[in-house]
């Protein structure tokens, strides 16, 4: 604990050079995925609440909660399986606001490989993302009584890359996708929604909430930090209902920001269309039933259980409390 | 120019290859979307659908260069879009390793060969270094680095690309520095030249042969550790991170326009250090 | 801070130890040689403990050694199927058949002084290429299992060997060259008597570039997809797990499978190449 007080206390000295400055780390690479913060940043909704933000986009092997913890960043969205996986073992992530509602998570299989309901998973072999993304899928097949390790009565299971040619190639008879990328990828290849079984993580009963934002317990109880943050999720969900009702607006505003000028117009706006739909419902406040529901989930795999105690002190109104105070 | 034929005739035979490899690999998707949608195609059809497919799991030679010519020329070249652009950054890290690398190297060789203890310690473990897979360290390397207060994903690039390209500088100015043989290592002592002297009168210059030879598998290497540097971490810009983001959103032809440009700059890089080289030669009155 | 200050007296110590020891006649014995590098190795590890120790490093950002050693110990059959995914079906057949290759190609193109010139500037090129980033698309050809690793090796190790051994066949003096024509050797004869002896030492060359390549080449490749086993497949996930023990766990088996598989390859070379001035101690 002290080890973590210290290192947390040296990152705070490595970051907080003025209270106003928030780096903010992304899971994932710059798409619309992430288009309420950059619409936040670019109609100067940051700025407005006195803040200088950093977006950081993020990429296959950057873990938000590595770089939370080394310092690089002062809040991080990450899915909450993964924050509570870190926190039991010893990284202290506390969700302060919870922008995705809804879950984009499912399992997309092709017809012909001959899967219509979970129960003809048996033996397939099904590709899903790691790095943190693997906990959801893990604790569904653990829900479901499947083993992982490839074991006949069980289901062979694949790290899949970064794109959907798995299914495309027939390496795999389901993969992960999500509703707003991966599953349009698909579409795109030229295979038809007939041609496909959707399984969605929240009809299967064991969504897990996503995008959230996390900070390190630690830094909470600076009031002057909670009050930055009450800042930033202010103006970041001002960000994400802007980006709701401008979809087309928000996803050019993603597309100034990806830096590797190989996003698409086409792609963004859809994705950005999907994004909506998650994000709807939500003031950034997280839900109790929701965050218990995941944590339910989580700890119902029996051995294979992601998580194996209740998390306590694990997410905070108090930013969002704040934030929404006024 | 006497190699300028073999080397068309190979080349013509690898495009000839290609295309076969094409229409080889690419026919399995023809048949399955024929097969989907009720409907057969003939042998020509099927040819002709290989050659233009969005996502072709391996594009024919006319579509990635048509893709690298779109990223080289079709727009400015400060444009995020343009290849160039992208060439540039990981020109940029590239050289940063490469200057990295090459001060790494010859200051640890010239330390191994002065002192006897180096030699034995660190030569073994430099050796060792280049079996650890890097790219495992790529993500700490920039964690470790954002939490010393090292801002920006110059610098861990540039130590990924330069943990590679050190150590043939490394072996060969060793060696280079060790090559004066005894007789001239001798006359320098009956001149009474101290080791400073000896160093840089002798030990120095003969080293430089070597040293120049080791700059063209350095350079290459530290194109290597730049690309390797931009493909899993950041994903921001640059030509990896090109590639990686073709492979993640299903684009094959974004992946082999970039793959294509980094021979490109690859090429340019080798060109230019044996340019140096010959001119470096020349000037110390190396023969060849 | 106490940690701090005894890894650097200890570290002080062991290498005043070590400059003592260069100098002395026992730097001269087999024992001195192993035994210098392996202290520099434990003044390195000494040093890293106590800094996590002292300077009180999160175990999520860099683990202490002593960490990373119970780690390996708890984790060996974890380690073992790794590794045997990784090296023993990945990285070994793909150098083999890459080597392998490489030399059927170099003796095809021998007698073809024509492909040869075709064929070296490309290979010289090529081998200077980025090949890593063939990586994801050779994933998508030879599915996730070890064969798509074992693909991604041959290619990288291909054009290096390639260009070795060419170089190598090109070796021998015109003199020898004669002096067997003289004798009435054939082809063949010249090939395996003096052509392909005199090839080794570039031969060797190759293999040790190659055998650290394929190392690299295995573990890249199961970035881009990977069953739920294998040590790049280990690295890439425990790093978004946090499970930093785990990760330096798996750099400590490549490191160490990389340097086995390098002096093999140098153990063996020093076998056949006795006659070779670089052997001659």
């Amino acid at each position: 604990m002290k080890k973590l007080l210290m290192a947390a206390a040296l990152a705070a000295m490595a970051t907080g050079a003025s209270a106003e400055d928030v780096k903010l780390q992304l899971k994932w690479v710059t798409q619309a995925q992430f288009a309420g913060y950059y619409v936040a940043q670019a109609k100067g909704f940051y700025e407005e609440e006195g803040l200088n933000v950093t977006i950081l986009p993020g990429g296959p092997d950057i873990a938000p909660t590595q770089v939370i913890a080394g310092g690089g960043a002062d809040v991080v969205v990450d899915w909450m399986p993964s924050a509570l996986a870190a926190r039991e073992k010893g990284l202290p992530l506390v969700n302060i606001a919870q922008p995705f509602k809804s879950s984009g998570m499912q399992l997309t299989c092709l017809k012909e490989s001959g899967v219509e309901t979970p129960a003809d998973f048996k033996g397939k072999t099904l590709g899903v993302w790691f790095g943190g993304n693997e906990y959801p899928f893990l604790n569904w097949m653990a829900k479901l009584g499947y083993k992982t390790d490839g074991s006949p009565d069980g289901v062979t299971v694949l790290k899949q890359g970064f794109n959907v040619d798995p299914l495309l190639q027939k390496q795999a008879a389901c993969i992960s996708t999500m509703t707003y990328n991966e599953y349009w990828q698909v579409i795109d290849a030229g295979i038809t929604p007939e041609q496909l079984v959707n399984f969605n993580y929240t009809t299967e009963g064991v969504a897990t909430l996503e995008d959230g934002l996390y900070v390190l317990e630690e830094k909470l109880a600076d009031p002057a930090f909670v009050d930055t943050m009450a800042k930033f999720v202010r103006a970041s969900m001002k960000g994400w209902k802007y980006a709701e009702e401008n979809p087309d607006e928000a996803a050019m505003i993603v597309l100034e920001n990806d830096e590797t000028g190989a996003q698409t117009e086409a792609h963004q706006k859809r994705m950005m269309g999907e994004i909506a739909k998650l994000t709807a419902g939500s003031n950034g406040a997280l839900d109790e039933a929701d965050y218990q529901h995941t944590v339910d989930a989580l700890m119902a795999g029996g051995s294979d259980a992601v998580i194996t105690k209740a998390p306590e002190g694990a997410w905070t109104h108090a930013v969002t409390d704040k934030a929404l105070a006024n | 120019m006497r190699n300028l034929l073999p080397i068309l005739t190979i080349l013509a035979g690898i495009i000839v290859l290609w295309y076969a490899g094409t229409v080889w690999l690419n026919s399995a998707w023809v048949y399955d979307q024929a097969q989907r949608t009720g409907t057969t195609v003939s042998f020509s059809e099927m040819v002709a659908q290989t050659m233009d497919q969005d996502r072709p799991v391996l594009p024919p030679p006319h579509q990635v260069a048509a893709e690298l010519g779109k990223g080289l020329f079709g727009q400015a070249v400060t444009s995020k879009r343009s290849l160039i652009y992208h060439g540039y950054v990981t020109f940029k890290g590239t050289m940063m390793g490469f200057g990295l690398g090459i001060i790494a190297g010859v200051l640890l060789a010239m330390a191994i060969v002065r002192f006897r203890v180096m030699d034995m310690s660190v030569m073994p473990w430099a050796i060792i270094s280049q079996t650890i897979p890097i790219v495992a360290l790529a993500p700490m390397i920039i964690t470790l680095s954002s939490r010393l207060g090292l801002e920006g994903r110059d610098l861990p690039k540039a130590i990924i690309a330069a943990y590679l390209s050190f150590f043939p500088v490394l072996v060969s100015m060793v060696k280079g520095l060790r090559s004066p043989d005894q007789m001239q290592l001798d006359l320098l002592k009956t001149y009474g030249a101290g080791e400073m002297a000896t160093f840089l009168k002798l030990r120095l210059p003969a080293s430089m042969p070597y040293f120049f030879a080791s700059l063209k598998v350095a350079i290459a290497a530290s194109l290597v550790g730049t690309i390797v540097g931009e493909l899993p971490t950041g994903a921001i810009e640059g030509l990896g991170a090109r590639m990686l983001i073709g492979s993640q959103f299903g684009e094959p032809l974004i992946m082999w326009a970039s793959l294509f440009a980094a021979a490109i700059l690859a090429g340019m890089l080798i060109v230019a250090v044996g340019f140096v080289e010959r001119l470096a030669r020349r000037r110390m009155g190396v023969p060849g | 801070m106490s940690a701090l200050v005894i890894a650097l007296v200890v570290w002080l110590a062991l290498w005043a130890l070590n400059v003592w020891l260069a100098e002395s006649p026992v730097s001269r014995t087999r024992a001195g040689k192993v035994l210098v590098p392996v202290i520099f190795g434990a003044t390195v590890l000494v040093l890293w403990e106590g800094l996590v120790r002292g300077l009180g490093v999160a175990p999520v950002i860099l683990p202490a050694p002593s960490a990373i050693a119970a780690k390996i110990a708890t984790s060996l059959p974890m380690l073992w199927q790794d590794f045997a995914q990784t090296i023993l079906k990945g990285a070994i057949p793909g150098f083999l058949i890459g080597c392998g290759a490489a030399f059927l190609t170099a003796i095809a193109i021998d007698r073809s002084p024509f492909l040869q010139r075709g064929l070296l500037p490309i290979g010289n090129f090529v081998a200077a290429l980025p090949i890593v980033g063939l990586a994801p698309i050779l994933v998508m050809w030879f599915g996730f299992d070890w064969q798509s690793k074992a693909a991604v090796v041959v290619v990288m190790v291909f054009f290096p060997m390639l260009v070795n051994i060419v170089a190598g066949l090109q070796a021998s003096e015109r003199m020898q060259r004669d002096l067997m024509a003289t004798w009435g050797a054939s082809y063949l004869q010249t090939l395996v008597k003096l052509r392909l002896p005199a090839a080794m030492p570039f031969i060797f060359n190759g293999l040790k570039i190659a055998s650290t390549l394929a190392l690299i080449g295995a573990i890249v490749a199961e970035f881009f997809g990977s069953p739920i086993y294998g040590m790049g497949f280990r690295i890439s996930t425990e790093v978004g797990r946090l499970g930093l023990d785990m990760v330096w766990a798996e750099i400590a088996v490549a490191a160490l499978a990389g340097s086995v598989l390098y002096g093999l390859v140098a153990l063996i070379e020093r076998w056949v190449t006795f006659w070779h001035p670089s052997q001659r101690h």
